[in-house]
């Protein structure tokens, strides 16, 4: 334990806020891996909150100038006095003789105590890093918790309760992290509202308490919350009363704009959604394959929506992953194959469900019917020139019965009936993905001059 | 994430661990689109995605992303079956 405080009082002399951190980490260092016994074994119950304010006092005297005053000492105490009796249930789990849920209770009490220290005893700014080390295992042990809860009672021992079990099953297979969310919220509030300068304020952590709470919350199948947070710090930043996000560590970035934008996505705002995954893409570190590739898995559906454009081979050649996702249903699209594209759409229709995309790529079969219409288009030539030397124009009366055609043979050869087809047509139209009328009494559409279907250069 | 005998103690090693086992292991609902976190806090700007790819082709993004439709696949089939 001593060394311990020795790190503490280092980290506290140097304002070193990621040093204190290690030191309320459930975690021990690689190079000592019994580091957590030999802080366990160091003291005992009766006696732990004496230990640790002496040997805090010692080292704190020995090693560090300014002042460390008795409030925020005593604030400290408490902080590891909790730690201490966090990492016994952690060591005795080790044994069987402790659960995720006793580990749990006794981090929360960590956090308790932390959240204190900055309202109670004068912690400073700088040691914010503390609270993402000790909010990061406070989810963490909460999922745990929440697993082996629903591992326990996913035997049960008479058939009776299996009803009642059943009946607000949802609600209580999370109820750790439910749990959670509010203490991350208390940290959440702590950082929002301290009205410290800038330079010296909690304010600095909010970005990574936000992203704690995101990741709650997907977990939680509630993403919908995570708007109210967005608003909060909304209010906050229109005032230019928060530090601007350039201005945070790029982790912290990459991981907030992934959220937010996956969350505009499900809120089925592509161009909003676009617009952020494509920050978190170009703001991620080339070497983090997984987490570049979780951000391709919305924002190749958004860009199929808003930009019409297609994933290339060069693209996805790093991910196989994403090749067997995206690839057939790529291909279909290109060459305006219906029959296909809902073959490849229903094969793939559990993992594309599962990743919250399949509304989104069913989509694309409009953009699939759309390439399919433009191809009849082009195939179509060009009219015979009135004059000589006139630029050539295209034909844009095209007979219904071609486009009939086209759609049966990319529906696989089954004939589709003339009003699906006019259906089919007027609904291209109004999407704005054609341009052009149908004139029904002479069985033709009238396509437009000047592009009859915009954006693609025809 | 912890298989069935799990403890409590193996948190030391759980966290890590995830993090290292994660690209590797079948997806299961709902857990594979969290973001993993980052092993640094930050980095500098030519390692990321915008500058990588920016190096390796001047206007990449074209090379990454393309039109929808495939002007090459008019067969002679396809206008054939039309008339």
């Amino acid at each position: 334990m001593n060394e311990l405080f020795d790190t503490f009082s280092k980290a506290h002399a140097a304002h070193n806020g990621y040093m204190i951190a290690q030191t309320l980490s459930p975690v021990p260092p690689a190079n000592q891996p019994h580091m957590l016994s030999s802080v366990w074994q160091s003291a005992n119950h009766q006696s732990v909150q004496g230990t640790i304010k002496h040997l805090m006092k010692k080292s704190t005297s020995e090693s560090y100038q300014s002042s460390l005053d008795n409030n925020e000492l005593n604030g400290w105490v408490e902080v590891y006095t909790a730690y201490w009796k966090a990492i016994g249930e952690i060591l005795a789990g080790e044994s069987g003789k402790s659960s995720w849920t006793k580990v749990y209770d006794a981090w929360k009490e960590l956090t308790s105590m932390l959240i204190r220290g900055y309202n109670n005893h004068g912690f400073q700014a700088w040691t914010i890093p503390s609270l993402y080390m000790v909010g990061k295992y406070l989810r963490l042990f909460a999922i745990k918790s929440d697993e082996e809860r629903s591992r326990n009672s996913g035997r049960p021992q008479a058939g009776t309760t299996i009803i009642q079990d059943d009946f607000d099953a949802d609600a209580d297979k999370q109820s750790q992290l439910r749990d959670c969310e509010q203490h991350l919220k208390r940290i959440f509030t702590l950082c929002l509202t301290d009205r410290a300068p800038l330079e010296e304020s909690r304010k600095w952590g909010i970005y990574f308490v936000i992203n704690l709470l995101f990741k709650t919350y997907f977990k939680l199948n509630s993403a919908s919350l995570s708007r109210t947070i967005l608003t909060s710090l909304k209010a906050f930043n229109d005032r230019g009363d928060m530090p601007p996000l350039e201005s945070f560590p790029k982790s912290q970035r990459v991981t907030f704009k992934y959220y937010e934008g996956v969350l505009f996505f499900l809120e089925e705002n592509y161009v909003q959604a676009n617009k952020h995954l494509t920050e978190a893409w170009l703001l991620c570190p080339r070497s983090s394959k997984a987490n570049i590739e979780r951000i391709l898995i919305y924002l190749i559906p958004c860009r199929l929506l808003t930009s019409h454009v297609l994933p290339t081979k060069k693209l996805l050649e790093p991910y196989p992953r994403l090749q067997e996702l995206f690839l057939p249903i790529a291909q279909c699209i290109r060459r305006g194959d219906l029959r296909s594209f809902d073959l490849a759409l229903q094969k793939g229709e559990d993992e594309f469900v599962k990743r919250r995309i399949y509304l989104t790529l069913e989509r694309g079969r409009d953009i699939a019917l759309r390439n399919l219409l433009r191809k009849v288009f082009v195939n179509g030539g060009f009219e015979e020139p009135k004059e000589g030397n006139a630029a050539s124009v295209r034909r844009t009366r095209v007979p219904l019965a071609e486009f009939q055609t086209a759609i049966s043979m990319g529906s696989g050869g089954e004939t589709v009936d003339p009003d699906e087809v006019e259906c089919l047509l007027a609904n291209m139209i109004y999407k704005d993905l054609m341009k052009g009328y149908i004139a029904r009494e002479r069985g033709i559409i009238v396509l437009s001059k000047k592009g009859a279907f915009p954006g693609t250069g025809v | 994430m912890a298989s069935e005998t799990t403890k409590p103690g193996d948190a030391a090693a759980a966290p890590a661990d995830q993090k290292q086992q994660e690209p590797t292991k079948p997806t299961v609902l709902g857990e594979d689109d969290e973001f993993e976190d980052f092993p640094v806090d930050d980095w500098p700007e030519n390692e990321t995605e915008a500058v990588t790819q920016a190096a390796s082709g001047g206007e990449s993004s074209k090379h990454l992303w393309e039109e929808s439709w495939d002007d090459d696949d008019t067969s002679d089939d396809f206008s054939a079956q039309l008339k």
